[in-house]
């Protein structure tokens, strides 16, 4: 009876441990991925501001128009200890006190149209899977997200107007690109993180294996 | 129509004339563009800008190179053939060719105060500032804290002075009376390089007046793009189209209340020359826009070489150099970045 019991429990911790391997490599794949995604969208970025810069001409857009005066951060990076670490909030306003918050930004993104295909499609399916694994769905009415989203148009158009106040469609696309790439940065933070904390858990089970 | 200009225009610009088409015969062709867009680095470029007239400009810079040299570098050539243009001109041809730099004056004085707005240091803008658009007390523009200061204390004394009477207010500076100023400046420009044109007569007359209506309609064009979604007013984007041009009026109303790129395009197809224009883009889609109007834009300018004895031709030089200035800036992008399948997004060819 002892001997089938103490089976039982092996066989679960032997399960156990794959699972762990499996969460790693997981891990591993979700991060490569993000790597990919977040250099394609540096890549759009970069070429989408010398054609900004071909189409409105190199007097306007340049880093001698960047505002060196003291100003409120629109986007800041909460740091949690729990999983996930970084959380990003977007656009916060300075006249509005209330700021996104996650699942606020991931309406907003829906709202978009997604720009390429690859690695960027391969991420959303990997969000659209997080989001049904962890039972959150996107909360607020209909009126808040766009609320939200006007909002945060707002705050483009504020954070743009140093290069003037009619910019070129390209620039604003060049805005998109960037602002992906840094929703990818801390997405890349917050996988590294659990990739580490996976890589934690297999080594632990190496080392005191049961 | 035309003032028999065959019997007088080579007393005093024939030689000028023979200069320009000169200098319009050192333009980059096909060919050379061919061997720019194949190059891997920057290094290249410069090899293959060394057999051309942008040669020795580029010949002594080190090495890594940067694309904004490479620009400075072949803007300064034009510079060059500029003054050399304007060291030999009498009037009337004189003012023609002042008033083909206006425009980089305008955008010089946004960009100085701009900068001063955020804090920026004077001498930093001064050399991101375009040299054809340069004057004595550009400097001082830092100085001003509204427009009317900005009127009374430096431009009173530049050939901008005329363009300031719709603008002087005493509102402080912001972003957007700084964007309003500029347009409702080149506006003003604009319409008083039509008059002066048009006060000059004959043949350079009717090709300026083509060529200036045809930069009056993209203007509105761009205006009108550029301010959708934003906080701009229909009756202020109204104001800042200029009062001519082949839009004029009524194109300029359909398009001050347009709200998104395709009712934008259907104001535009009801006019011939823009329908094939916007024929080459697909609906809702403006990013190759700018490409089509360049284009059509080196189509008018070659043609205008094809007549003699008129002023249209400096003017005309003086724009494609600048067509190929950004034809090598971004090839220079697009091999920097290593996006040489992107290269013919934005390259025009002027023959």
């Amino acid at each position: 009876m002892q001997s089938s019991e103490n089976g039982v429990e092996s066989r679960n911790e032997v399960a156990e441990g794959e699972q762990h391997i499996l969460n790693f490599l997981d891990s591993v794949d979700s991060y490569l991925i993000l790597m990919d995604s977040l250099s394609s969208a540096l890549r759009q970025g970069w070429l989408e501001l010398a054609s900004a810069r071909h189409s409105m001409g190199a007097s306007r857009v340049n880093c001698a128009l960047f505002d060196l005066k003291s100003h409120h951060a629109s986007t800041t990076v909460q740091v949690n200890n729990d999983l996930p670490h970084f959380k990003l909030c977007k656009w916060a306003s300075s006249d509005d006190p209330e700021k996104y918050s996650e699942e606020g930004k991931f309406e907003e993104d829906e709202l978009f149209q997604n720009k390429s295909d690859g690695p960027r499609h391969r991420h959303q399916e990997l969000q659209e899977k997080r989001t049904e694994e962890g039972g959150a769905s996107p909360v607020g009415t209909d009126n808040q997200i766009q609320k939200l989203f006007l909002q945060a148009q707002k705050e483009r158009f504020k954070t743009l107007s140093m290069f003037g106040t009619l910019v070129s469609p390209k620039l604003r696309a060049t805005q998109l690109s960037f602002e992906t790439a840094l929703e990818m940065l801390v997405e890349i933070s917050n996988t590294r993180a659990s990739l580490l904390h996976a890589y934690d858990q297999v080594q632990k089970d190496r080392t005191n294996p049961k | 129509m035309y003032g028999f200009e065959a019997l007088t225009f080579n007393i005093h610009g024939g030689y000028l004339e023979a200069i320009v088409r000169g200098y319009r015969s050192g333009l980059l062709t096909a060919a050379d563009y061919n061997n720019l867009c194949q190059c891997e680095t920057l290094d290249d470029i410069k090899m293959h800008l060394s057999a051309t007239e942008y040669g020795p400009y580029l010949q002594n810079e080190p090495s890594p190179l940067h694309t904004t040299t490479i620009v400075e570098k072949c803007t300064l050539k034009l510079v060059d053939e500029y003054k050399h243009m304007l060291a030999q001109a009498t009037e009337p041809l004189s003012t023609f060719l002042e008033y083909i730099t206006y425009g980089h004056m305008i955008d010089n004085v946004v960009l100085i105060v701009t900068g001063t707005l955020h804090e920026r240091d004077v001498q930093e803008l001064l050399e991101k500032c375009h040299p054809l658009g340069m004057f004595d007390s550009i400097a001082t523009l830092a100085v001003a804290q509204n427009m009317r200061e900005l009127y009374r204390l430096v431009l009173v004394d530049t050939p901008l002075a005329p363009y300031f009477s719709e603008c002087i207010t005493s509102e402080d500076l912001d972003d957007m009376n700084i964007e309003i100023m500029r347009n409702t400046l080149y506006k003003a420009y604009l319409e008083d390089f039509y008059r002066f044109c048009q006060k000059l007569g004959g043949a350079t007359a009717e090709i300026m007046s083509d060529l200036l209506a045809f930069e009056a309609d993209r203007r509105a064009v761009n205006i009108t793009i550029n301010s959708i979604g934003t906080e701009l007013t229909r009756d202020d984007r109204r104001k800042l189209y200029s009062n001519f041009g082949l839009l004029y009026p009524y194109g300029h109303e359909e398009l001050a209340v347009c709200e998104d790129i395709d009712q934008v395009r259907a104001a535009m197809e009801k006019y011939p020359p823009y329908q094939s224009i916007f024929s080459k883009l697909s609906y809702g889609e403006s990013q190759m826009l700018d490409k089509a109007f360049y284009e059509e834009e080196v189509k008018r300018l070659c043609l205008a070489f094809e007549q003699q004895f008129h002023y249209g031709v400096f003017f005309a030089y003086m724009r494609l150099r600048e067509q190929e200035i950004r034809n090598l800036m971004w090839i220079s992008e697009c091999v920097a970045q290593n996006q040489k399948s992107r290269v013919h997004d934005s390259v025009v060819f002027i023959f």
